[in-house]
């Protein structure tokens, strides 16, 4: 490959990597702020607008859980591109911290939220971006 | 130091800003600070092809390691070690550079332009009411130039940062912001929005002509007046190593108007903006 035509790979790698940051933007809910597409300061859905909610369920019973420190670069990343694959790869290393006061729930919920703003107002609302139920397997 | 060429600048302001502010996570860390002190201290190996694939392939593992969460620098980054390693195979890389640099800063800002042109809540001016008022890091903007005192500023914060899962947004109320503030994120929407777009435009348009001619000012005024906004030093420090690095060889005013600029965004960085608005 001649010299001339190697100086277009640079741009030619920015060009792509942006390209598939919309498409996950678009299709998969990745915040505009991350994945190389240069859309960091161009909307309020960034990392920081979205969180997570961890929930052990039983039958008739629903128990939120803290999100354990050692958890928190995967969770950032989980809210950043909320991929069901993530999801319950994420939901999986949540079973050993789900134990309530009385037992272990059989299944692990997470839900992910992004704050919208009203454009009026500004009036906050938490928005269902995506959302996975994993069962524990038992003992 | 005007024997200075516009190359050789470029290649120590990349390594200076690794060395100032290092990047990375685990052993990437002081690996890619090793190299950009390596390189500082041994001009003649930052020369070398081999050392900017290998600060391309660091810089790109780190992309790999942190998906989807690095920052969009770090991209930019790994694109710019790419385009040095390339052009130094050459004889005379100091052309490629230039053509590398002025594409990739008119790339940069030809997405970020498109993203704030499609996005849902930029041009209605609603991602700067929100955002000057949330982010800590604008703390300094938001209270002395949108005149929001450190009162108004927690009150509307907290009533911003509410997690009101599946509330209707008419159910909860926010109290309408001061006019002066308003304005202001009115003029920073527009400022940004043009800037970009202008940076995007000059910087690709057929060099010598038109909106071109403009690309240095444009760029030199946005670092001077962005990263004194936003505390992210490296991005500047990037954009300026790459608008070093399209200077025209008898342009040495323009290098030292970009020199200049890099020793602000640090001073800007080093200054303790808590203890300015404690002062007001």
């Amino acid at each position: 490959m001649t010299a001339r035509a190697l100086r277009w790979l640079p741009p030619a790698l920015l060009v792509a990597v942006a390209l598939h940051q919309l498409w996950l933007a678009s299709t998969r809910h990745l915040t505009p702020w991350c994945g190389g597409g240069f859309g960091m300061f161009s909307t309020t859905d960034g990392r920081y607008a979205r969180h997570l909610h961890v929930y052990g369920t039983s039958p008739g019973v629903r128990v939120e859980f803290e999100i354990p420190p050692e958890l928190d670069e995967r969770v950032r990343a989980a809210v950043a591109l909320p991929e069901d694959q993530r999801l319950r790869a994420l939901a999986r290393d949540f079973a050993p911290y789900a134990v309530s006061d009385f037992e272990s729930p059989d299944s692990i919920r997470l839900e992910v939220y992004a704050t919208r703003w009203d454009a009026a107002t500004l009036a906050p609302s938490g928005v269902l971006l995506a959302e996975v139920e994993v069962p524990i397997a038992g003992p | 130091m005007r024997d200075l060429d516009a190359g050789d600048l470029a290649r120590k302001l990349t390594l200076a800003d690794l060395a100032l502010r290092p990047v990375g996570a685990g052993w990437l860390r002081p690996g890619l600070l090793a190299l950009a002190l390596l390189g500082l201290v041994l001009p003649s190996v930052s020369r070398r092809p081999w050392f900017w694939l290998l600060l391309a392939a660091l810089a790109g593992l780190r992309l790999i390691s942190s998906w989807p969460l690095a920052d969009n620098h770090a991209y930019l980054l790994a694109y710019w070690c790419l385009a040095v390693a390339i052009a130094s195979r050459e004889s005379d890389p100091a052309p490629a550079l230039a053509w590398s640099g002025r594409v990739l800063i008119g790339l940069v800002f030809t997405f970020a332009v498109l993203w704030k042109a499609i996005s849902p809540d930029f041009l209605d001016g609603r991602f700067f009411r929100v955002t000057l008022v949330l982010d800590g890091r604008l703390e300094s903007f938001t209270r002395i130039v949108g005149g929001l005192d450190a009162d108004e500023l927690f009150e509307r914060r907290a009533l911003l940062a509410q997690h009101a899962d599946g509330v209707a947004p008419d159910t909860l109320a926010v109290p309408k912001e001061p006019t002066r503030f308003r304005t202001v994120a009115w003029l920073a929407t527009l400022a940004t929005f043009a800037s970009e777009g202008a940076l995007a435009l000059a910087f690709l348009w057929p060099l010598g002509r038109g909106p071109s001619r403009l690309r240095d000012p444009l760029l030199i005024g946005f670092c001077a007046i962005t990263y004194l906004v936003a505390p992210v030093s490296g991005f500047g420090w990037l954009l300026i190593a790459l608008g070093v690095a399209q200077t025209p060889p008898d342009g040495f005013r323009t290098r030292v108007a970009y020199l200049v600029v890099f020793g602000l965004v640090y001073v800007y960085d080093e200054i303790d903006r808590a203890g300015l608005l404690n002062t007001l």
